[in-house]
């Protein structure tokens, strides 16, 4: 049960590999089997939901000796998020014709990775899903198969690669410190290990987490490569394979290292805070439109940086909520973007207005969040950032949007099928603007997984 | 012996650092693989005690097999990521004729000149990066074999 979206998406993904994937049933039966990973996750998320957490442990071994599975809120939220952001840059593909014919074996391989290292409990078997789902990346970055693809991907795959190692390096730490890979063992364990051996762990795994979010100080890779690939890769980029970040420093930082993390939470916010300024100033400059979504990715995981440096439960609770609408954000910008078309339009518009954090669209109740956070904790300058951030954004938001104004023209539009299917992500992100409740409650009972930590 | 390994590890990762600042792709490659075989060693490091091999029936106190088990893996993910990594300077070299990064940004600043009077507009750009057409710096090696 535990197991079954990651076997589907296995299964399905082994089958993709050996058929031609540019053939239209094929795309449409690798749609359907992610479609029946979301089913089952979900299924699966609703008994966590009302049981509490699930787990087990693979291979017939008994609990504490085989690797263990094991699945909460937190992981169930990124998971759904994940697979619903590859499905949807699936679709749009499949519509679009795909070009190449491994492509919807990749994005299951790739929910594979995405799906495996949340629902995980054990550090190594993160690193071994982690890397599952880096190596379908590197080949999707190349999806396309221009010189300007090989180019980006040749970037990604340097700079993520070494932030693969710094993770790798992290984990056999951990091990040698606590002596142990199950992450609740290391849980109850890190307390007792000295701290400048903690600390220097915590550091390599902040930046690894970092370098695949895209954070301030390690965020020249994203650029050259958001822009270089095409935006359906772009999409699962930013929507889907940045959870990875999200994830993992939260549940690293705020689950395995919650005294590390206190101490550095002055870090946090300073380099969140450089974030948001610095990618908002970039994206204002910046015309090509992919570009500038480029630098406002950098922009806005600045935000899920300050809320993971407050802390404290509702710090957890505004760092995955803002996790989650920034992934729906970006997916669909990245892929209205690049259509034409009056439908294809609004749902930019609703994109770009979630973005700056304006209602009734979904993006502002995670700028609401973050902004209820930081009066609570008393930090007035915090409350300037955001709106400066958020005003930084309204005028690129703006500019591109108003571009897309200026050059709309009658005769090229994009099929009405694919316009459709981002209208209907469109009317989740307002439909979760408008009714938030459901979402609410849910990234409430996630950030209950996550321990209270040292915060008052 | 935990001096030893350290010095090693730090000689592989320094070399690894050093041949990845390189403008050759070839050479990058090979810091990466030399990085990956530093971690590699330093998951064996990690061990939490030495003995015999750690094969049943064992006479006397056994090596950590767990730090073993993970090197392997850690082995096969950074072969995979490796072989991967030079068949993509393969297809950067027969897209730009190029293993060289100063060619290479070269093209990319080229890109972004021709981008920037169409940028008003995403989709001629998209088309645009989908044709492939060559730019002038493929346009000038395109003689070469």
């Amino acid at each position: 049960m535990i197991a079954l979206p990651i076997v589907i998406l296995w299964l399905g993904g082994l089958l993709l590999a050996v058929v031609d994937g540019t053939r239209k049933p094929w795309g449409w039966i690798a749609s359907a089997i992610m479609a029946a990973a979301v089913i089952a996750t979900i299924i699966l998320g609703i008994d966590i939901y009302e049981n509490g957490v699930r787990e087990m442990a693979v291979g017939g071994w008994s609990m504490g000796v085989g690797i263990t599975l094991r699945v909460d809120m937190m992981g169930i939220v990124f998971a759904v998020l994940s697979q619903v952001v590859l499905l949807v840059s699936l679709m749009y593909e499949v519509i679009n014709d795909v070009g190449a014919r491994i492509f919807p074996a990749l994005v299951l391989f790739l929910g594979l990775g995405l799906t495996g290292l949340v629902f995980t409990g054990d550090a190594f078997n993160f690193y071994v899903f982690f890397e599952i789902a880096m190596l379908s990346s590197y080949v999707l970055v190349s999806y396309g198969e221009t010189p300007r693809q090989f180019r980006a991907a040749f970037v990604f795959i340097t700079v993520n690669l070494l932030g693969s190692v710094l993770f790798l390096i992290g984990i056999a730490a951990i091990y040698h410190t606590t002596g142990f890979l199950d992450m609740e063992r290391i849980r109850d364990h890190m307390p007792l290990v000295q701290e400048n051996p903690a600390i220097l762990t915590a550091t390599l795994i902040f930046i690894a987490f970092s370098v695949k979010l895209g954070l301030f100080p390690f965020h020249f890779w994203l650029p050259a490569v958001y822009t270089g690939t095409r935006p359906a890769v772009a999409a699962i980029l930013s929507g889907a394979l940045a959870n990875i970040g999200s994830y993992g420093l939260l549940r690293f930082g705020a689950d395995i290292f919650p005294r590390e993390l206190d101490q550095a939470s002055g870090v946090l916010i300073f380099l969140g805070a450089a974030s948001i300024i610095y990618g908002g100033h970039q994206a204002v400059s910046r015309h090509a439109a992919n570009e500038v979504l480029a630098y406002s990715a950098i922009g806005q995981v600045g935000y899920i940086m300050i809320a993971l440096g407050i802390g404290g439960p509702l710090g957890w609770a505004a760092a995955i909520l803002y996790a989650v609408l920034n992934s729906l954000n970006k997916v669909l910008l990245f892929l209205s973007g690049s259509l034409r078309g009056w439908l294809a339009g609004a749902a930019f518009a609703v994109g770009a207005f979630s973005v700056s954090g304006l209602p009734p669209a979904g993006g502002f109740l995670g700028k609401m969040a973050l902004f209820q956070l930081s009066v609570d904790q008393g930090h007035p300058e915090l409350v300037a950032l955001i709106f400066l951030g958020g005003a930084l954004s309204f005028v690129y938001m703006f500019q591109i949007y108003r571009r897309r104004i200026s050059e709309a023209s009658e005769e090229d539009t994009s099929p009405v099928a694919v316009q459709g299917l981002l209208v209907g992500l469109a009317v989740l992100v307002l439909v979760i603007g408008v009714y938030p409740e459901p979402l609410l409650s849910i990234v409430e009972h996630a950030s209950l997984a996550l321990p209270e930590g040292l915060f008052p | 012996m935990t001096l030893l390994f350290s010095i090693t590890i730090a000689g592989m990762f320094g070399t690894g650092a050093y041949l990845m600042l390189k403008r050759d792709l070839i050479r990058l490659i090979a810091g990466m693989i030399l990085i990956g075989n530093a971690a590699n060693l330093f998951i064996m490091a990690s061990a939490l005690r030495t003995g015999v091999a750690a094969i049943l029936p064992a006479s006397g106190q056994m090596a950590d097999p767990l730090v073993q088990a993970m090197v392997l893996t850690a082995i096969v993910i950074s072969f995979a990521t490796a072989a991967l990594a030079m068949v993509l300077v393969y297809r950067v070299y027969t897209s730009h004729y190029s293993v060289d990064l100063q060619r290479l940004s070269a093209a990319e600043e080229q890109q972004s000149e021709r981008d920037e009077p169409e940028s008003e507009d995403l989709q001629e750009d998209i088309e645009d990066d989908t044709d492939g057409e060559p730019s002038e710096v493929y346009a000038t090696a395109e003689g070469r074999p």
